[in-house]
Parts: C-alpha cells; sequence; structure tokens
C-alpha cells in the first residue's frame, strides 16, 4: 500500500536526554490524538534521534512550517494538534523564549542556539525514524556507498578522503585519509575496520545521540572505509550502558542486509563486507585504541606499546582501521558532495565541524555541531546562550576529563586542533563544560583527576601511582592541608605522567591539573596560603556560602538564626562584632551574601541584607541612638591619625579607640562619611542613618576634624612629627575619568562624582531638562535617578555594552527603568554638541559587539555611519573613578602603583613609609562599602599589631561561633518576604527612601529561610577529619 | 621464548648518546643500547617475556618523539638518535621509583630478596634516601596456602612478569591482574588461596619477580632443627642440576660445576650421610626403561610420558586428566631416593628408619609439594622430610659461614652417592631421554653404544624430535620443556596426531637447570651456561651409562630382584590423580 501524502510531519524527539523528560508519553499521545481526531491518513508522527537542545526537552517540530515546541509534556499535546494541527495556530507557551527578552520563537531556525551551527555529523539527527532504513535512504542514504561501489576505485576514495582534511574526531585528530591509507597499504589479505563507539567522558553524548539518531551514517561510512582499506569485517565497539544505541544498530544492520547493503556482493559490486557489534563493559580506557582490540579478542582491556600501531597490527594481529563514530559518520556527506566542499568548512588545518556536548553553567545545554574556527565565546555565549543567573563566566573545559580548561581570555580562542592545544586545552572527543565563578577550579581539577586516575588500567607505574598521588596532594590542599611545595610536587608528578605514561589516558591525566595550575594558580594559592575557598565549594574551608562570600566574613549564619528565633538585641551584638555600619549595609551593601546563598538554588535567596537593616532599624527605633559601646578607660598613649573619613578611615578608627589607642579622624569636606555621605543619593541612603552610625563612633572618643584637606592643610611629615605614631590614609577615590571626546568641557557637562556631590551636599538643586548620563555602574545610574527627581524631564543613560554586562546592581537598574529612565545600550557618545560653550545635545554612535577582552565582556566596536543625536542640555559622565593621589608628594617614601593608587602589602596594607597605612579604594581603586569597611578593619589590626610590636604577618582568623540549635528548616520553597517599596510614580519627584523595612514578623519569617547549610558543611568537615590518616599511614 | 640464536639480519644505524652504533632490524632500543655496552636501567623488562613496556623506568628520548618512550618497547629504524641519561630522563625515572616505592611494603632487611632485588639496587643507584610521595598503601594479606610458593602482594611492584612467565611460557594462566588503578592487584580468580587454583607450583614466577612479592616456603629451620637433633639420623641427596647452579649464589660465574665443593658443604653443614639424587635418576632409568619396553612389546599405552618433574605431574593432573595413562609410572627420583633410603639402606646401616630424615635439595619449589603428596609414604614413612631449594641451602651454607668457593672437593657417600653420567643430564632438557636411550639401546640390543650423545634431543629449542632404530624398531620420541610447550604435544595426543612412543616433559624452561628453586636471576644466557656445564659434568663421568652403575646394581641384587620386580612396584612406582582444572 502506498504512503498517504501527509500535509503535516509532527517530530518527537526520542534522543535520551528527550525520553528522559518524558517524550515517549508526549509520543504516545500525540498519536493517539491525531488517531482520534480522524488525521491519521493526513499528519505523521514520526520519533527521531536527539535534536540537540536537551535542556528544553522533550522538543517537538511540525513540518512543513518548522514549528518548535520545547518543554512538551503529554498534556499539551490535545492543544497542539487543536491549535497548530487544526487550526493552523501557534502555541505560544510552548515557544522557546529569548532569555533576556522573553519574546518567543516559533521557527525552528530562528532559535540563537541552532543559528550558528552547522550539522553534518548530525544531518539526519532529529529528522528522520532512526529505526527505518527508508528515511535514511530518502535523505540521501548509501548514494555515497553506491557512488563509491559503482564508480570509485579505493585509491579514489583515499584520494578522496585525505583532500577532504578530515581529522579524527576521538581526540588525536589524526588525518583519517592517511590513517586509512596506512592500513590498506599493510600487508596482509585479512583487514578490519573498527567503530571506537566506548564515549566515556562524564557529560559527554555526541557518539551516543549519533548511533541513537542516525545508526545508518555510520554504517554506510564504515562500509565505504572497509571498501577503500580492503576489510571484509568489521567492528562497532559500543558500550553496554548505551542500550537504545545498541538497539538502533541492531536494526541498521539487520535493514541494511535485508536491503543488500551490508553481506556478501554488496550491490552486485563483488565487495563483500560484515559487521558486528561487540559490547564494551564501560571501561574508559578501552577508548585507547590497543586497549579496545584487546577488548574485542577477550582479554582485559589495557593498552600496549606503539608502534606497531593498529594499522599493521591491530585486531587478532591483522592490520586494522579505528575510527570513531563522528569520524565515520562525516564520510558520507564527503563522499556524496566531495572532498572540495568539506575542505571548504573550517580553519586551514582543522576541516569540517565538531559535535560538542555543551554542558554546566551554561543556559543552554545540550549538542551542538559547529563549523571549526567558531571561538569558544561564539558557543557559550550565542549558542549556550550565556551563563545562568548573570554569574561571571570562569573556564569552560574541553576534552572531557583528559582535556584542559580554558580561562576567560580564551573565549576568542578559535575551536580547532591545533588552537586549542596551543591553549592548554585539547579537542578531545567533544565534550565542552562551563563553569562559573561558583566553582571552585581545585576541586574541579580534583574532579576530573578522580574518575581519570579511576579509570586508569592500573599497568603502568605514573598512571597507577601518579594519579592517586596527585589526587591525595589536590585533597588536602581542598581540606586546607595544602603546603607551597605541593604545587612543585604536583607540576613534577604531572611533568612525568605526562612524559612517561603508556597511554594517552596516563599522558592526559594530569591535564586538567596542569591548566588549572597554569590559569587558575591564584586558587590554590588561597586554598593553601589563606586556607580559603573562594568560590565556597570546598567543606573543609567552607563555614557557609553567605559567610564565605562576605568580603568581611560576617557571621550571618548566627545572626540569622537569632533573628529567627526573636533574638534581635543578641543578633545586633553579633553583627557590630563585625561591622560598626548596620544600618548603613543593610541599605546598600552589594549583598554577596545573597548572591552565594544556598537557599538561591532552591528558590530565592534569603534577605541577608534587609535582615541586617532591621536590627539597625530596630535598634534606632528602641533605643533613639545607636550605641557601639563606651569609651575605653585606660587609653593608650600613642595616637593614630586617620585621613579620610569615609567607611574604610571610619572602621579603622572604630577598632582603633576599641583598643584603646587615640584616634583623629582628619576630613576634607565638610561632612563625615566619604562616599557614603556625598555619593550615596539619600533615597537609597537617609542622612539621619549616616549620622546615627556615625555618632556612635564619636561616642567612642574618635575625633573627627572636617574641612581639613590632606596635602595643603595637613601633609604626612606634619602628622607624624605631631606626635602620631601610625597614620592611615583612606582619602578613597573621588576623581572622575573624562570621555575624552570633543565639547567635553562645555557647560551642562559634569562628571557624576561631582554630580552627586553637589547634590548630597545641598549645593545642587537644579538640573536641565533633559539629561543624558554616560556609563553603566552605580555612579550613573545614581546620577541618572538624581537628576530625575531633580526635576529633569527626560533622563537617558547612554552605554556601550548590553543590558546584562551593566556593572550597576540588577535592582537599581529596574528601579530606574520603572521610573521612566531611558536606557540606549550599545551606544557610545562621540561629541557633545553646543554653541557659545553651552550644550544643546550629545552625538552618540551605535556599537556592535566584537571580540571579548579581558573581563570576558564582547568588546564594542563602533559602527560606523549609526550617528544619531540626543537633544540634551546636560551631560553627565561616569564611566569611572579614579584616586587622586596628588595629596602625595613625590618623595615621602608613599609609593603608587601603575593604576594609580597607593602599592601596599595587601595583607598588611603598609605601605612603603614606616608607620604610614593604606586602605579603602584609594588602595583597590573603586569598590564596594563592605571592601571598604573590611580593609578598615585589616588596617586596624596592623596599626595595633604595629604599635604593639607584634608580628603584622601573623595569621588573622577570626572565629566564627555557629547556632548549636536553632528552629527547623522549613520544607520545600518559601517565598521570600519582599520589604516595600514607594511606587515609581511616587517616588521619582522626591529622596524619599525608596525602599522600606521589615516588621520584626517579617525579619523573623524571613530569617527562618535560612537553609542551615552550615551545619551540612561541618558534618562534612567532621568526616573529613575523621578520614585524614597521617602520610605514610596504611 | 627468545633462546636460539637471532637470524641474520640487516644492519640499522643509530645514534646513541651521541655514539654512532649499529644495531640489527627488529631489535628494540634496550637490544641494541645493551649489546653496544649502553646500560639502560629496566624493571618489568625480562629476556625471557614479552614487552610489557609497563614500569617506565627504561625510557629514553627519542628525537622527534612527543614524550619519553620505552626503550624496551621501541623498535630501532635507521637515523634513530636516542638520548639514555638527559635531565628528563633521569627525572622520570626516579619519579617512577619514588612513586613505585610509595606503595610498596619497604621492610628490606627482612625481605626475601634483599640484597638481590632489583627495585633495590635502582633505589640505591638512583640515590632515594627520602620518601617524598607518601600516601595511601594497597593492603592485602601475603597467600602462604601452598607448600611451595609464598605471594605477598604488598611488596607486588605489577611489573606482570609472574603474570607472563605463567601465561605465555608454562600456559598456566592461574594469575592476573585485576581490579583498576591504584587498586590493581596480581592475584588469582576471586582472590581464591593459591592453593585452591590449579597452580602447578613449578615457582617459575619466584624466578622471573625483581622484588620479593613471591618466594618459596622456606624449610631451613626445619633441616636445622633435625641436624641439631642427636637422635636423627639426616640424610640429603642433591639433584642433579644443583651442582651447576649453586656456585652463582657465591658469586661463582653461572655455568660452573661445584659438585665436589657441594658435598663438602653439606657434610660441614653437619649432615650424617651426603647423598646424591643421581643415584636415582639411574635407578629411575632402569625402571622407566623396562616400563617402556614392555609398553612397547606387551601394547601399553603409548606414547609413555616421563614422570620425573612433579610441575609437570601436577599440571598434567589438572589440565590432561584424560592423558594420565600416558605417563610413567615411575616415582620421580627425589621419591625413588627417599623410599630407598628409608627401607634398602636403613637395613643396610641399621638404621631405624622413624630415626632418619632425609632432606633433598632441589632445583625446584613443586618438589616441596611431591614429598608430601600422601601417597608418597612406601617405606612406611614419609619418604622424603624436607625439600629445600638450591637458595634455601645457599642461604644455610652462608648462616653456617661456608663459603662454597673456598671449599675443598669432596666425594659421596656410599652407595646412595654414586652415581653415572646418564644420571646427571637428567638437570638438562631432553637428559632423560638420552639416558633412557643409552640403557634402552643396550638393552634391547645386547649391543654397545656406538656414540653416548644423542645430540638430537639436547638444546634449547622447546619440542625436539629424535628417532632411533633399535634393531629394526623405530622408536620415535620426542622432548618439550615450558609446560606451554608440553600443551602442544599433549593436544596432539588428544587429536591422535602424536605418533611417539617415548615423551619427556620437563616443566621449567631448559629443564631442572632453569628450575623454580634455582639462584635469581635466571636468563637464556645464564640457562645455556648451566646447560653446557651439565654436559661436561656427564664428560668427565668415568660411568656415562646408568644400568652399568654398580650400586644400581648391588641394590637389584640385593634388595629389589629385578626390574619392575613386585619391590619395585610397591617402592618405586606410583599412581596419579585427576585434579580439575
Amino acid at each position: 500500500m502506498a504512503e498517504p501524502f501527509y500535509r503535516a510531519h509532527v517530530l518527537t524527539c526520542a534522543g535520551t536526554g528527550c525520553s528522559a523528560s518524558g517524550s515517549l508519553a508526549v509520543h504516545n499521545a500525540m498519536e493517539e490524538e491525531v488517531r482520534k481526531r480522524g488525521l491519521a491518513d493526513e499528519v505523521k508522527v514520526i520519533p527521531t534521534g536527539c535534536r540537540g537542545f536537551c535542556s528544553m526537552g522533550p522538543v517537538m517540530i511540525i513540518y512543513p512550517d518548522g514549528i518548535f515546541y520545547c518543554q512538551v509534556q503529554a498534556e499539551d499535546v490535545p492543544e497542539i494538534v487543536e491549535e497548530t494541527l487544526v487550526k493552523g495556530r501557534v502555541v505560544g507557551r510552548l515557544l522557546y523564549r529569548e532569555p533576556e527578552s522573553l519574546k518567543g520563537l516559533p521557527y525552528y531556525h530562528e532559535i540563537p542556539f541552532y543559528g550558528k551551527q552547522l550539522r553534518i555529523a548530525l544531518r539526519n539527527c532529529g529528522f528522520i525514524n532512526p529505526e527505518e532504513i527508508t528515511e535514511y535512504i530518502a535523505c540521501g542514504g548509501y548514494e555515497a556507498l553506491g557512488k563509491v561501489l559503482r564508480e570509485m576505485s579505493p585509491t579514489d576514495v583515499l584520494d578522496t578522503m585525505k583532500r577532504s582534511g578530515l581529522r579524527g574526531r576521538g581526540g588525536a585528530g589524526f588525518l583519517t585519509g592517511l590513517k586509512w591509507e596506512l592500513t590498506r597499504r599493510a600487508p596482509g589479505d585479512v583487514k578490519y575496520v573498527i567503530c571506537n563507539a566506548d564515549e566515556g567522558d562524564p557529560g559527554a553524548f555526541m557518539d551516543r545521540s549519533v548511533l541513537e539518531g542516525d545508526p545508518h551514517s555510520v554504517v554506510e561510512g564504515m562500509a565505504i572505509g572497509a571498501y577503500a582499506i580492503g576489510a571484509q569485517e568489521g567492528f562497532i565497539y559500543c558500550r553496554a550502558e548505551y542500550p537504545l544505541a545498541i538497539h538502533r544498530l541492531k536494526i541498521a544492520i539487520k535493514q541494511a542486509e535485508e536491503y543488500g547493503l551490508l553481506g556478501e556482493d554488496i550491490m552486485g559490486s563483488g565487495f563483500s563486507f560484515k559487521l558486528h557489534i561487540k559490547e564494551g563493559a564501560g571501561a574508559f580506557v578501552c577508548g585507547e585504541e590497543t586497549a579496545l582490540i584487546a577488548s574485542i579478542e577477550g582479554r582485559r582491556g589495557e593498552p600496549r606499546p606503539r608502534p606497531p600501531f593498529p594499522s599493521v597490527s591491530g585486531l587478532w594481529g591483522k592490520p586494522t582501521n579505528i575510527n570513531n563514530v563522528e569520524t565515520w559518520a562525516n564520510v558520507a556527506p564527503i563522499i556524496s558532495r566531495g572532498a572540495e566542499w568539506f575542505a571548504s568548512i573550517g580553519t586551514e588545518r582543522s576541516k569540517g565541524t565538531k559535535v560538542f556536548a555543551l554542558t554546566g553553567r551554561v543556559n543552554n545545554v545540550g549538542l551542538v555541531e559547529v563549523p571549526m574556527g567558531i571561538t569558544v565565546g561564539d558557543i557559550v555565549y550565542d549558542i549556550g546562550g550565556g551563563i545562568p543567573h548573570k554569574k561571571q563566566f570562569k573556564a569552560v573545559q574541553t576534552g572531557g576529563p583528559l582535556g584542559g580548561c580554558l580561562p576567560v581570555t580564551s573565549l576568542n580562542t578559535p575551536v580547532d586542533y591545533d588552537s586549542l592545544t596551543s591553549a592548554g586545552a585539547t579537542m578531545g572527543s567533544g565534550g565542552m563544560i562551563v563553569v562559573d565563578e561558583d566553582t571552585c577550579m581545585v576541586e574541579f581539577a580534583k574532579f576530573f583527576l578522580t574518575f581519570a586516575q579511576d579509570e586508569s588500567c592500573g599497568q603502568c607505574t605514573p598512571c597507577r601511582i601518579g594519579g592517586k598521588r596527585m589526587l591525595e596532594i589536590l585533597t588536602r590542599i581542598t581540606q586546607g592541608e595544602g603546603k607551597l611545595e605541593d604545587l612543585d610536587r604536583l607540576e613534577e608528578l604531572a611533568r612525568v605522567m605526562a612524559n612517561t605514561s603508556l597511554c594517552a589516558l596516563g599522558q592526559l591525566t594530569p591535564s586538567p591539573v596542569m591548566s588549572t595550575l597554569r590559569h587558575f594558580r591564584d586558587e590554590y594559592i588561597a586554598h593553601i596560603v589563606d586556607k580559603r575557598c573562594p568560590a565556597g565549594v570546598c567543606d573543609a574551608l567552607v563555614i557557609a556560602k553567605c559567610h564565605n562570600a562576605c568580603p568581611l566574613g560576617t557571621n550571618v549564619p548566627l545572626y540569622t538564626s537569632l533573628i529567627a528565633e526573636g533574638r534581635f538585641d543578641e543578633a545586633l551584638a553579633v553583627v557590630k562584632q563585625d561591622n560598626p555600619f548596620p544600618g548603613i549595609c543593610g541599605r546598600v551593601c552589594v549583598a554577596e551574601c545573597e548572591a552565594h546563598c544556598r537557599r538561591g538554588q532552591i528558590d530565592s535567596p534569603v534577605a541577608v541584607r534587609q535582615l541586617k537593616r532591621f536590627l539597625a532599624d530596630w535598634e534606632l527605633q528602641q533605643a533613639g541612638k545607636v550605641s557601639l559601646g563606651q569609651p575605653v578607660a585606660n587609653k593608650r598613649e600613642e595616637k593614630v591619625a586617620v585621613i579620610g573619613a569615609g567607611p574604610a578611615g571610619l572602621t579603622a578608627a572604630y577598632y582603633l579607640a576599641k583598643d584603646g589607642f587615640p584616634v583623629t579622624v582628619f576630613e576634607a569636606l565638610p561632612v563625615a562619611g566619604g562616599m557614603l555621605a556625598v555619593g550615596i543619593p539619600e533615597y537609597r541612603l537617609p542622612r539621619e542613618i549616616l549620622d546615627v552610625e556615625i555618632d556612635a563612633i564619636k561616642a567612642l572618643g574618635v575625633e573627627i576634624v572636617t574641612n581639613t584637606r590632606f596635602g595643603s592643610d595637613v601633609t604626612l611629615d606634619d602628622l607624624l612629627t605631631q606626635g602620631y605614631s601610625a597614620v592611615l590614609i583612606s582619602t578613597g577615590a573621588h576623581g572622575c575619568s573624562k570621555l575624552g571626546i570633543p565639547g567635553e568641557e562645555m557647560e551642562g557637562v559634569i562628571a557624576g562624582v561631582d554630580f552627586l556631590r553637589e547634590v548630597n551636599l545641598g549645593q545642587r538643586r537644579s538640573v536641565g531638562e533633559r539629561v543624558v548620563v554616560v556609563g553603566g555602574g552605580n555612579v550613573a545610574i545614581d546620577a541618572a535617578r538624581s537628576a530625575l527627581r531633580l526635576g529633569a524631564k527626560e533622563v537617558h543613560v547612554v552605554y556601550r555594552r548590553q543590558r546584562d554586562d551593566m556593572p550597576a546592581h540588577e535592582q537599581e537598574i529596574k528601579d530606574a527603568e520603572d521610573e521612566g529612565i531611558q536606557f540606549h545600550y550599545l551606544t557610545n557618545p562621540v561629541r557633545v554638541l553646543g554653541a557659545d560653550w553651552k550644550m544643546t545635545g550629545v552625538e552618540c554612535q551605535k556599537m556592535m559587539l566584537g571580540e571579548f577582552d579581558r573581563s570576558g565582556r564582547r568588546r564594542p566596536l563602533p559602527i560606523t555611519g549609526s550617528e544619531f543625536v540626543i537633544e540634551a542640555d546636560m551631560l553627565i559622565t561616569a564611566i569611572g573613578q579614579v584616586a587622586d593621589l596628588s595629596c602625595l608628594p613625590p618623595d615621602d617614601g608613599v609609593v603608587a602603583t601603575r593604576h594609580g593608587t597607593i602599592a601596599v602589602n595587601p595583607k598588611t596594607l603598609v605601605t612603603g613609609r614606616m608607620g604610614v597605612f593604606a586602605a579603602g579604594d584609594v588602595v583597590t581603586g573603586p569598590a564596594t562599602v563592605i571592601e571598604a569597611i573590611a580593609q578598615g578593619r585589616e588596617a586596624a589590626v596592623s596599626i595595633s599589631r604595629y604599635l604593639q610590636g607584634e608580628d603584622l604577618s601573623a595569621p588573622r582568623e577570626r572565629k566564627v561561633e555557629l547556632p548549636t540549635e536553632g528552629l527547623p528548616v522549613p520544607e520545600g520553597e518559601v517565598p521570600r518576604v519582599e520589604a516595600p517599596r514607594l511606587d515609581p510614580t511616587e517616588r521619582k519627584h522626591s529622596f524619599a527612601e525608596v525602599e522600606g523595612g521589615f516588621t520584626a514578623e517579617m525579619a523573623r519569617r524571613e530569617a527562618a529561610r535560612c537553609l542551615r547549610c552550615y551545619d551540612e558543611h561541618a558534618k562534612k568537615r567532621r568526616e573529613i577529619a575523621k578520614q585524614s590518616v597521617p602520610a605514610g599511614v596504611r | 621464548m627468545a633462546v636460539s640464536s637471532p637470524p641474520i639480519t640487516a644492519t640499522v644505524n643509530i645514534t646513541i648518546d651521541g655514539q654512532p652504533v649499529q644495531g640489527r632490524e627488529g631489535q628494540t632500543i634496550l637490544e641494541a643500547a645493551r649489546e653496544a655496552g649502553f646500560y639502560i636501567p629496566t624493571l618489568c623488562y625480562h629476556p625471557d617475556l614479552s614487552v610489557r613496556a609497563a614500569c617506565r623506568i627504561c625510557v629514553v628520548e627519542v628525537k622527534g618523539a612527543r614524550t619519553l618512550q620505552a626503550a624496551c618497547a621501541y623498535p630501532i629504524t635507521e637515523g634513530l638518535v636516542v638520548r639514555t641519561s638527559t635531565p628528563a630522563v633521569r627525572e622520570a625515572r626516579k619519579v617512577n621509583l619514588e612513586l613505585l616505592l610509595s606503595n610498596h611494603d619497604i621492610n628490606c632487611p627482612s625481605c626475601a630478596r634483599n640484597l638481590n632485588c632489583e627495585l633495590q639496587k635502582l633505589a640505591r643507584d638512583f640515590n632515594i634516601v627520602e620518601p617524598r610521595f607518601q600516601g595511601e598503601r594497597t593492603h592485602h594479606e601475603a597467600d602462604h596456602s601452598t607448600p611451595s610458593i609464598v605471594r605477598d602482594p604488598d611488596k607486588c611492584i605489577l611489573c606482570r612478569r609472574c603474570v607472563d612467565v605463567c601465561h605465555e611460557v608454562q600456559g598456566v594462566g592461574v594469575i592476573g591482574p585485576s581490579e583498576r588503578g591504584f587498586r590493581t592487584i596480581i592475584g588469582t580468580a576471586y582472590e581464591e588461596p593459591l592453593a585452591q587454583q590449579p597452580c602447578v607450583l613449578c615457582g617459575q614466577c619466584i624466578n622471573r619477580c625483581p622484588v620479593g612479592a613471591l618466594y618459596e616456603v622456606d624449610y631451613t629451620e626445619q633441616v636445622w632443627k633435625a641436624l641439631a637433633d642427636p637422635k636423627k639420623f639426616v640424610v640429603v641427596q642433591t639433584a642433579p642440576a644443583i651442582r651447576v647452579a649453586i656456585g652463582e649464589e657465591f658469586g661463582i660465574p653461572a655455568g660452573t660445576i661445584v659438585t665436589g665443593q657441594l658435598a663438602a658443604g653439606l657434610r660441614r653443614l653437619g649432615f650424617d650421610r651426603v647423598f646424591d639424587t643421581d643415584f636415582s635418576a639411574d635407578l629411575t632409568i632402569i625402571e622407566e626403561g623396562h616400563e617402556l619396553l614392555e609398553r612397547l612389546t606387551r601394547g601399553g599405552t603409548l606414547p609413555m610420558i616421563t614422570s620425573c618433574s612433579p610441575g609437570w605431574i601436577k599440571f598434567i593432573e589438572h589440565y590432561y586428566s584424560d592423558l594420565l595413562a600416558h605417563l610413567s609410572t615411575c616415582k620421580s627420583p627425589q621419591q625413588m631416593f627417599g623410599a630407598v633410603a628409608k627401607t634398602y639402606y636403613a637395613e643396610k646401616a641399621g638404621i631405624d628408619p622413624k630415626d632418619m630424615v632425609v632432606v633433598s635439595i632441589m632445583p625446584c619449589t613443586a618438589k616441596k609439594f611431591e614429598c608430601q603428596r600422601p601417597e608418597m609414604d612406601d617405606s612406611g614413612f614419609q619418604d622424603v622430610d624436607y625439600a629445600i631449594t638450591t637458595r634455601e641451602l645457599a642461604r644455610m651454607l652462608r648462616q653456617a659461614g661456608i663459603d662454597l668457593s673456598k671449599l675443598p672437593e669432596e666425594q659421596y657417600d656410599d652407595p646412595l652417592g654414586r652415581s653415572t653420567g646418564a644420571a646427571v643430564i637428567f638437570g638438562a632438557t631432553g637428559g632423560v631421554m638420552e639416558a633412557a636411550l643409552r640403557t634402552v639401546y643396550e638393552v634391547v640390543t645386547k649391543r654397545n653404544l656406538p656414540s653416548l650423545e644423542f645430540k638430537a634431543v639436547r638444546g634449547m629449542e622447546g619440542i625436539k624430535e629424535a628417532a632411533v632404530d633399535l634393531d629394526g624398531t623405530v622408536v620415535k620420541v620426542a622432548v618439550a620443556h615450558g609446560l606451554a610447550n608440553a600443551r602442544v604435544l599433549l593436544d596432539k595426543i588428544r587429536d591422535g596426531s602424536a605418533d611417539y612412543h617415548f615423551i619427556e616433559i620437563m616443566a621449567c624452561p631448559a629443564g631442572c637447570i632453569g628450575g623454580g628453586g634455582q639462584p635469581i636471576p635466571t636468563s637464556p644466557e645464564i640457562r645455556a651456561a648451566r646447560m653446557r656445564a651439565i654436559y661436561r659434568e656427564d664428560e668427565r663421568m668415568v660411568i656415562r651409562k646408568s644400568h652399568e652403575n654398580p650400586a644400581i646394581q648391588a641394590l637389584y641384587q640385593e634388595f629389589l630382584g629385578q626390574p619392575l620386580g613386585e619391590k619395585s612396584h610397591h617402592l618405586l612406582h606410583t599412581h596419579y590423580t585427576p585434579r580439575g582444572k
């Protein structure tokens, strides 16, 4: 019976990923629904192989239009049939949505994930039913085999393969045509071809998808190879963990035999080829060709030394050609479409495409096939959709557990054999694992090393014992027991393993360690020297993720637990141990603690910042003032001068006063508080809060002298001769970078920090009607929103990159948007327009994104001819702040860095001059309030030690008391308690505080959301302590 | 086994450490370098075995290669440039040695291989004095389950020599690697005790082990105790192969005959009588020769196969038990000696056999098993009390402060110390066959042999064949040594393609001179030297045919009566037990 002419084809993905998400049920429901609606003669439902977009599974494509639905469940099927197949409409809720705009994209070809892909090996995957040879044939399958047997001699085939430039996709990248030729030339009548399908990398599923989605592509490729090489028999060595692949291969071989495409005298050509499947038992090392051969022969899967290579002496001692699945899948298209076509794709020395299994911290997890030469960044950002939750990209591991990682500076590296190798990674068979800032690179290296050394065959010394010893060293480092000489030892072991192991497994086992040591040595050193895991991963070194993320090491666990129990005064005491500014930080802290909160991985992070604010507000409400305690009764003699009354200086003054030192703070401005007072607008930080917290420091006996400019009113020499035993310079970064464009000197142009200072000091009460702000940081947003509040009719923010790249806090950007501020992304000012020194507008240029820069963001490049004008009478420039070091005479011993900051010992904050210290933005460059407070505290410790003749560089570990018990953790998802916010229409006309605080009930409810992840860390620490056995003891 | 002289092949010019070297096609870097006098250290490499390249100690720099290459595995090609001692090479060797030592039970002074350990020597050469890579160690209990061999995995460095000799040379294969990575261990199937495995206890693994992971079960304390007991009359017998090998334990070059010194040494240790297994070798020839003639004339099971080698006996009992009827029923010379000593000699010397202790010095670990077989008690007592190896005897001599090289030559005691040239060649492959033919020929033809030497059954060829015309009856014989070679002959018998009448099989390569109890190391060269010595010893004997040994003639006259007689049958013959694979 002839097939009916179907008007629509519904392709349901039956790959492993989608099957795991329930695609089989979707497929059955679709068939059932189509039958029930009487559409069986009009609509054909086809199960296909993997379409690659696994994170969106189960996926479905409906032809002829190519409508793409994702995350389809069986319940959705009736609606799809009714809407799309009957009425011809798209079901909007099942479309793929762009991550940023949330715009639904109806068609397969529009989705960026597929946009930069080019599918050769995966040509049929997801388009045909892999269990039907007719579908493969309908797509041009076995034409290449026919062509070869009818028109080409084996030499012609070898020639075509060599000219195509195809290199082995299993990892080593040997020229396929040349390998075939070597096997053909090897003496002997009996020869074999083998397909290596022993894919075993964690997270890799390239070969699996090809075998499951298009098994005939491998069968045809092997038949062509066998003809060219002179082999009569072939083996597909497939791991037994791939039952679906084996099932479909068996069907494919059977069908090919039935069609006369395998077996005796194929297509009457006289060429015979028999194909067998061998199931491997799951040893990773059997992916090594000599071990694979041993395994097929029934021996233990162990590599043997080469030469002789399998092309000379392989399976049962006969010449044998081994290629991996993807290599074989590329053969038929090369024959059909010609070597020149294939060679036109890719780079000079890496032709064609490569399939990658893209996994890890990337939005679009799945299987992709890309032309060689595409950059790592293109794959991660354009195809992969970037990193979820606006996290920082850290590295991408290519080549699986035997590959290496590429850091942010490698995003422009082209993906081809030679570029990856020279960058310290490898192509491998195509695993690509993306990691973000929350990944500890030491732990990451340890993960792969654990795998590789576990999979060692145990035959040769360096691999068997070297890998184990490296793992032990890494384990010690992650447990905080590492020594600096361990790094030398790791490198020595890595060198010897790489240099002397018997096979590639052993030679490449150290690669992850080598590459992380190369690119992330600072993380190793942080573990060893500072006993700190910067990513907050290593149990032995992490008390809680919030505590670990805070530059100050705030004891969030304890005060959160106390708030939940209603013990607010105790909670406040805990906060004040670390931080004299709870009210300020409770309002303006960037709250790294929340960004890393464990609960954030379940629903949303605990509102730690608001909890701190609650405590401060509660105290003020209860007592009418803030107290940091009483002045010390017995004062010490040594006086300390602090220059600059910003958060760093005041924090230092606070701790020094607590230690009994008389402290005088000199401030150039008429008010104390530094950037807190003159940088942050009142609607974010009410002046009253700042004043009461500074008053509390004054109450400890700290003297603050305002209107006294360092360098002119008072100098370093003055202070040191006037009886100050130590001086702390904490003058901040109040200078502003220039745009460097024509017209910048015109009236109406003002620097962002200058503008905010004028506003905050009450010196400026009006702005222009149309204001343009340039920049993407918090200063830019603060300036824009302040301008709006001062009466500007229109405020435009011009930023040269994209929204995601903005350094400003997400909430601030959103607030600004809500208030009606207009954002112009990928836009840069080129000229200030005006007449008679008075500006009338800003000429801007549109930008496009180029290569990635060192920060991991794409570099904006001007688009010529895209200029346009924003009419404006005011331009606020907020593209960066700098420290002003003009206060320092050139020869007083305090030295500047090339970044325009003061050079200090990063631990002790000692400058080049005896008794002089520096802290805050003047050391770090513009940073956050909490970092300034942390620096102030460390400076105080150093000064105190200095004045008492103690060792400044001695460890500064602080004991963190954890809650021993507390309220039980609520189960499941619990919504975050949101503080009230003023309505945008109301707030944009006043400087009233936008964000409200928690009530006591809200605070207790929010604090109770804490997952107490520290209990888990503590438990693991106890386990580690139990396990760790002194070295050398069994 | 690479024992025959290399065929004439093309010359290959290579450069080693800047020096031009001429190698031969088919050689590895290691072979070419050693021939040219460059010493490249090795650990897993052994000249008897196929190349594993597992230890990575012999790595060298090969110009153009990405990584260091194992010299033992890398074939030389014209123009190859090799450097054998660069900083990278030395670092690699040292680190790999340190890694091996980091998972090694380092107890050198109390190790069976102390001062004769390849790892110890390399550690000393590379100045490894402090352990830098300490960490977890694998631990498994040592296997003391057999009477012959101890396996101590904590000393094992996984070189695989034992595995390969067991599989390749002996065709047995009871040990192999299991587990993966750091946990890899060489062991038996399912980690069963060796005694429950079809191990033939040949001890070839011990001879190949570079360290102390394999050694013989030591019985020297029991021997010392017997020697010290005034109530015990302790007699000792020495196997033919001891006299050409034990000298090596005292720094004497391989292939030196020390028969007289051996007798002197034993006497100084305090043995009451110093006898010779060669005596009972002659006795074996008489019995076995007549057995063959009987089978030939009366239609017994043919081919008849020799039964002197206990490793071989255990092998056929495990693997070819369907062919047990082919075995000669003769006990081995060790056991014939014990049975005769505790009956004929005890009576003659007037000693109560219950007070007699028979100690045998054997080149063999399987002999320890053989003497404990329950059926070996035809004298009314355990025929042989203790079988100790060449190495154990050397230790006893050293303990007693006896340096064999300084001893005068002395004679064996009468009568069980009298022997012939036919007996001494039992020590080499083909020797039993040759000795038997010397006797059988003369018994059948009643004529003197024109030439004593049957050259066709001599040498290192794995399987040797010959045909002997016994006055019109052509007797076809075959000789095999190394059990993998034995398998070839046995398979032929099984499939009916073997037309031999008489087969000699020795378990060990080269026969007893290559036995598992012999001095370590072993190599084709060392075994060849011992073999030459054996035939020299034969040549210098006055009597070279077993049936001409006057002590044997007296034994038959005074005690046994006739060959294959009732007493012989009772004392000198045995039966075999199928043991399962």
